[in-house]
């Protein structure tokens, strides 16, 4: 029996400074240094969690911001894919489309929201329409630069192998895109996470931003640090989809064979 | 020249390609040129080369050597001249040839015996297996190619071009940036392979020394001319030691080291 020790300290690193800030944190608070109007303790942290989970509000709240965020990735994100794809490869396509995109690009996608509003009221529609407008480039503009960037050699070497057009695209130039569109969609979920916060405070009846305003009202300082935390959360696990993503699909990679 | 002329009669009379065939390809280069921009980098050239034949194309760099490679496998296209495959008019990529390059150019997301198999399809897998048998690396099939050394790639572009069964073999000097240990086996194994094999091969190469033991004709390029045309009649394995070997190659090297630049 040993115990591999490099690698457990390797784990375990990480955590050490978030958990001794949380021990002083609730040291604080505990002891009234901290006002709990300024920012509650951890135990009433984990209590408010507790309360509306059990009430099925917190379940609520995070399934509704979910299918927000996911129909925004998947509108915005196949969109942004599909141009992507199409003026990487057509030159055509490229110089008809890329003035428009580019100029779309450089308005805030935020600075929309009153129009949005205007648009589609306080509905899920206009929440979608900012997340997709919002994941969009980072997949577009990725999707794009590893299709221009595919090796010429590579290109070369497969139309001397006899490769159709077809296969040329989907043995040589996606492949060697691949890496480059899931920095983009690292970025989106960024994004989309960042964007949905910004639309549910501002007009919303479901949804964790909601639940955050609400409690803002009533000054329940727990739930709002709640809804912050669970918002990491969730950009945590979406990072983590990406990464699961990028050991299975790219273990050719040397960065990321494990 | 009998042969060639044979051989061109039979040929142009088969209307479509056959990807079976095997035999070796006569090809035929009848005032050839090519300019890149203001530089004539090809002018005027004719060259025929014999079914089954080894070519080893030498010359400074800058000579033109791999232009005619591009040329010959339809890569490129002349800007005057034509090039003819078995008396046939060739102006696309052909499907009977295939090129190695200074780069083993493998595709580095499929694993090896993927990239042999590739241009294969799914019924490639046991062809793929046999070349790369052929070239010693079955045992390496399911690796990753960013983990081979440079000598073990190549040989696997090697496997790739073979299990095409190619009618003609380019070479682009592929064991140009190996070690020196590690070229003399690649040598060894294309002699080798294209004794077993006798498809029509072409080697760009700036190493006298190699063209010389593998090839059965040295084509000195100079300034986009035929500078020298000479026959190796030396019988096979030849030993790098053979004095007539060292005589002719110390001859070419002092004709390249005598042009002017």
């Amino acid at each position: 029996m040993s115990i591999n020790w490099s690698k457990l300290t390797g784990r375990i690193t990480g955590w050490v400074l978030p958990i001794f800030l949380m021990i002083i944190w609730d040291v604080a608070s505990e002891n009234g240094w901290l006002s709990s109007q300024i920012l509650p303790s951890p135990r009433e942290i984990v209590q408010a969690a507790i309360d509306l989970g059990i009430s099925g509000e917190l379940a609520k709240n995070i399934i509704a911001s979910s299918e927000r965020a996911g129909w925004g990735l998947l509108i915005g994100g196949s969109i942004g894919f599909f141009l992507g794809l199409v003026n990487g490869l057509s030159r055509t396509a490229d110089r008809f489309l890329d003035t428009t995109v580019q100029m779309i690009r450089n308005v805030p996608h935020l600075a929309l929201i009153p129009l949005v509003i205007i648009w589609f009221g306080i509905g899920e529609e206009g929440k979608v329409f900012l997340v997709t407008l919002g994941v969009f480039f980072p997949i577009y503009a990725n999707t794009y630069h590893g299709i221009k960037t595919a090796d010429p050699q590579l290109l070369e070497m497969g139309r001397v192998y006899g490769l159709n057009h077809w296969q040329l695209f989907s043995q040589i130039i996606f492949p060697g895109a691949l890496p480059s569109i899931l920095v983009g969609l690292r970025y989106s979920l960024g994004l989309m996470w960042l964007t949905l916060i910004v639309a549910e405070t501002i007009a919303t009846t479901s949804g964790i931003g909601q639940m955050a305003m609400n409690a803002r009202e009533f000054m329940q300082t727990d739930v709002v640090v709640l809804a912050i935390l669970i918002y990491a959360l969730l950009g945590k696990l979406a990072d983590m989809g990406v990464h699961f993503l990028e050991v299975r699909l790219l273990q050719w990679h040397s960065g990321f064979r494990q | 020249m009998k042969a060639f002329t044979t051989h061109f009669k039979n040929s142009s009379m088969t209307t479509t390609a056959d990807f079976t065939n095997t035999s070796s390809i006569t090809l035929k280069l009848e005032q050839v040129s090519k300019q890149f921009g203001n530089l004539t980098v090809l002018e005027n050239l004719n060259l025929v080369i014999e079914p089954g034949t080894f070519v080893a194309i030498v010359g400074k760099s800058g000579c033109g050597k791999s232009t005619l490679l591009r040329l010959i496998s339809g890569l490129d296209q002349p800007d005057q001249g034509t090039v003819f495959y078995d008396g046939k008019i060739h102006r696309k990529l052909n499907g009977h040839a295939r090129v190695m390059f200074q780069e083993a150019r493998l595709l580095p997301w499929l694993n090896v015996v993927d990239n042999v198999q590739l241009g294969l399809g799914k019924t490639g897998k046991g062809k793929a297996l046999e070349a790369l048998n052929h070239v010693g690396l079955e045992s390496r099939a399911k690796d990753w190619p960013s983990v081979l050394s440079g000598g073990q790639r190549q040989r696997v572009a090697l496997a790739r071009a073979l299990v095409h069964e190619p009618r003609l073999l380019l070479l682009d000097e592929p064991m140009g940036a190996l070690d020196a240990l590690t070229r003399i086996e690649m040598q060894q194994l294309v002699e080798r392979i294209w004794l077993e094999t006798g498809f029509t091969a072409i080697l760009v190469t700036h190493d006298i020394s190699e063209a010389v033991m593998l090839a059965d004709r040295v084509i000195l390029l100079d300034d986009g001319k035929i500078d020298l045309d000479v026959k190796v009649d030396l019988p096979r394995p030849r030993h790098r030691d053979n004095p007539n070997l060292i005589k002719l190659q110390e001859d070419i090297l002092r004709r390249v080291l005598t042009i002017p630049a």
